[in-house]
Order: structure tokens, then sequence, then C-alpha cells
């Protein structure tokens, strides 16, 4: 009754004059202040320091995600770039248009020259006889000859370059018609225009396209242009000195030109048939159709040589 | 299986490395190394493969890598009764001879066919080619017999 009685004196007292309350407000507020406010700076320090953390983890994931990602976008940048300058060089190959009665079949260079006894200047393609290549078919880029087929296996084949020592075609001045042999001297030093007459009109920068003479390459194609002219004294020829249009090395994609299969002949079987009765009743042999292309293809021809069209 | 495996992949990476320098043989030494090991079953067929490769590859008539791995065997058998066979300082020699050989040659074999061939690039070819040889010799013995062939080897 007394502890009663004690604390409703006090607290009506309080009630009054509010001096407890400002004690506690003074005290006990300022001291929970005073505690809670480090408290709760440590205990936010602690949070943000564990969440940090736990997005530090994060970052680094993302961090190796977007480092994996950049490298494949690098690769793939780079493949598309490598697939846009294929698909340059394709464009341009394919807006060669072959002269007629020729067709163009497309080829990866493999190699340039490849081993000991690979003595000439050559580049090794990936096309071959399945292709329907044989040897002595001209090689093109869009800006001109390449060279020409020398070895011709199933699936590949060696091209002879026109710059080679050995490389002969006939060629002519696109403007003054005046011509002469292209002769290759070697993959550093320019051609030679052989045989080209004392007076015959020819250009320094004249372009030179193939005759036609010969049986390899089909009139105008384009070859070389020309360098330098320039009489040589008492002989009967004109020293001509001619560059190829293109660095030939650096070719990615060779087109070669071959002439399109025949035809296959009309059926005859129904001829035959009404003809052979009659023979046999003759008792004549009847002689089995001759297809002259295949009888040329399986006879071996001398050929023009390595290096001659 | 396992060296039946070792010398093809001889033959690929001789390719592969024909392919980044013109002119040179990089299956050369493989066959010398073929040659050392003394069984000549392995020798023909590598020769028969390096023969196939180079003839196939050059635009030469079919001959010169005949006359070519036919000379590097007879010299390797003539040096081999002066030198140790494994030695590098022979190894040197053969490249040289190889170098001299590869311009002679060339030299020979285009003559036979009217064919003109660079010599200045000949002679360079023949440099890296004798100072290949010995070098590639040595990567691959060094190789060979520190593989698990052992087993292989005499069987």
């Amino acid at each position: 009754m007394l502890v009663l009685f004690l604390y409703l004196g006090l607290y009506t007292w309080n009630m009054r004059t509010g001096y407890l309350d400002t004690v506690a407000d003074v005290t006990g507020l300022e001291v929970s202040r005073w505690v809670l406010a480090p408290g709760k700076w440590a205990a936010d320090s602690a949070e943000l320091l564990f969440r940090r953390y736990i997005y530090f983890i994060g970052l680094r994931q993302e961090n190796e995600r977007l480092a994996s990602d950049l490298e494949k976008t690098r690769s793939e940048l780079v493949d598309a770039t490598e697939k846009a300058a294929l698909a340059g060089r394709l464009s341009d190959l394919m807006s060669f248009a072959p002269p007629e009665g020729w067709v163009r079949e497309g080829a990866r260079v493999v190699s340039h020259r490849l081993g000991p006894n690979a003595a000439l200047e050559t580049i090794m393609i990936d096309k071959g006889t399945r292709a329907g290549l044989k040897v002595n078919l001209p090689v093109v880029l869009p800006f001109g000859v390449v060279g020409k087929t020398l070895r011709v296996s199933q699936n590949a084949a060696v091209i002879l370059l026109v710059n080679d020592l050995n490389s002969r075609i006939p060629v002519m001045g696109q403007i003054h018609r005046t011509q002469g042999i292209l002769a290759g001297q070697g993959p550093d030093d320019p051609m030679e225009v052989q045989y080209v007459p004392q007076g015959s009109p020819l250009d320094e920068g004249e372009l030179l396209i193939t005759s036609g003479l010969g049986e390899v390459f089909p009139k105008g194609l384009p070859v070389a242009r020309v360098v330098k002219v320039e009489p040589t004294g008492p002989t009967l020829f004109q020293n001509v000195l001619a560059a190829p249009l293109s660095d030939i090395k650096t070719a990615e994609e060779v087109l070669v030109l071959k002439k399109p299969p025949l035809p296959p002949e009309e059926p005859q079987v129904e001829e035959e048939k009404e003809v052979r009765p009659q023979l046999e009743g003759k008792g004549k042999r009847l002689r089995p159709p001759v297809f002259d292309n295949k009888i040329d293809q399986a006879k071996p021809k001398p050929g023009p040589g390595p290096g001659g069209d | 299986m396992l060296n039946l495996l070792w010398w093809v992949c001889v033959v690929i990476a001789g390719i592969m490395a024909q392919r980044q320098v013109p002119g040179v043989d990089f299956l050369a030494a493989g066959f010398v190394l073929a040659l050392q090991e003394e069984r000549w079953t392995k020798s023909l067929w590598f020769a028969l493969a390096a023969i196939l490769i180079q003839e196939g590859d050059g635009s030469l008539a079919f001959g010169s890598g005949l006359i070519w791995y036919g000379a590097l065997a007879a010299m390797y058998f003539f040096g081999h009764y002066l030198f140790e066979a494994k030695n590098f300082l022979f190894m040197i020699i053969l490249g040289a001879c190889q170098g001299a050989m590869h311009i002679l040659l060339s030299l020979m074999m285009a003559s036979l066919q009217d064919w003109s061939v660079a010599p200045e690039r000949l002679w360079l070819e023949a440099i890296v080619q004798a100072v290949v040889f010995p070098m590639e010799w040595g990567l691959l013995y060094i190789i060979y017999h520190n593989l698990p062939l052992s087993h292989a080897r005499t069987v």
C-alpha cells in the first residue's frame, strides 16, 4: 500500500511538473541515442559491407560473364569481318563474266609452292578432275589472268603462275592491238612482252589482254599492264616490260575457266531399233555411235609444253 | 600403333611446315630418323610416302623425289661408316649436302624438261634446307626418344 501510495504520488507530481520526464529525456534518451547511433552505424556498415561482399561476388561473376561475352563478341567480330571480306572477294569473283563458251569453277588456294620439287612459281587449289578440271585450263581472278593448270589430281590442281620464268602467253594491247608473247621473269621482276616489232604502237599503261592465239586462254582476258616501252637499237623487237594487274600471291580464291560439258546427244535407240532389223536381215553389223568429245578426252594429246599457251 | 601414329604425325607436321617454307623438304629429317632406327621396312614405307608427297606436290616431272631420297639414303649409309650415325655434326654435313643437292637436282631436272628456274631462289632455299635439316632432326630425335614409344620401338 505504501509503495502504491508513493508511486501514485510520484506519478501525479510528474504529471503536474514534468520533471521526471525531463530527467528521463535528458538521460535515458540521450544514452540510448549515443548507444544506438554508433550501433546503428556499425550495423549499417556491417550490413553494407555484407551487401557489398555479396555484390562483389556477383560483380566478379558478372565480370567473368562479361569478359566471356566480350571474348565471344570479339571472336564473332573477327569471324564476321573475315566473312565480310570473303563475301567481298567472292562477290568480285562472281562479277567476272566468263567468255562465251566457257564456264567458271571457283576454287580456294590451298598452298603456294610446296616441297623441294616445287621449282616453278605455282599455287595449289582445292579442285581437280572431280570438278571437271584438266591440264592447261586458264585460271583467272576478276582483275585478270593468274595462270593455267599444270598438274591435276582428283581433288587438287597445281597452277603455273603467269610470272613464272616458263610462262608464255600470247597477248595484245587493248588499244593498239599490237601482239606479243608475255613471258614471266620471276616473282619479283616485271614480265617481258617478247616479239613486239620495232615501230609497232604500244603505250605505257596500256592493258594487255590475251590474244586467243593459243589453245589455252580465250581471247580478251586482261593479263598485265605495260610499264615500259623502249626501242632496243639494232634488234628487230622492242623492249617491253609489263606488270601483273595485282599481287597474285595474295589470291585466296580463283576461278578456273573450263569448257562446259556437251549436252547429251538425242537418244537414237528408237531409230536404231528401226534400222537394226533391216541391217541384221542383210547380215551387216551396226557400228556403235561415236561420241567425238569422249574420244578426244581419252586420247592423250601432245600438250604445248609447260609454259606455252 | 603408337609408332605408326608418330610417323603419321611426322608426315603431317612436315607437310604443314613445307606449306610455310616453300622449296624446303621437311620430311627428309623424318626419313633419316627412320633410317637410324635400322628397321628397313619402316624406312621404306616412310620413303615411299615422302616420295609420293614430294612428287605430287612438286612441279617437276616424276623422278626428282626418287633421286632426292635415294641420294639422301646413299649419303647416310656412306656417312655412317665415317661418323656416328646419330651425331649432330653428321646431320649438319647431311644438311649441307642436301642444300647443294637441291641446287644441282633442281637445275638438272628443270633443264631435262627444258624449263628455267631462278638460281637466286635455289640458293636461298639451299641455305634454308641446310640450316633447317639438322635442327629439325634434332627436334624429332629428342621428341622421339622421349615419347613412350620404347615398347613400340622394340616390337
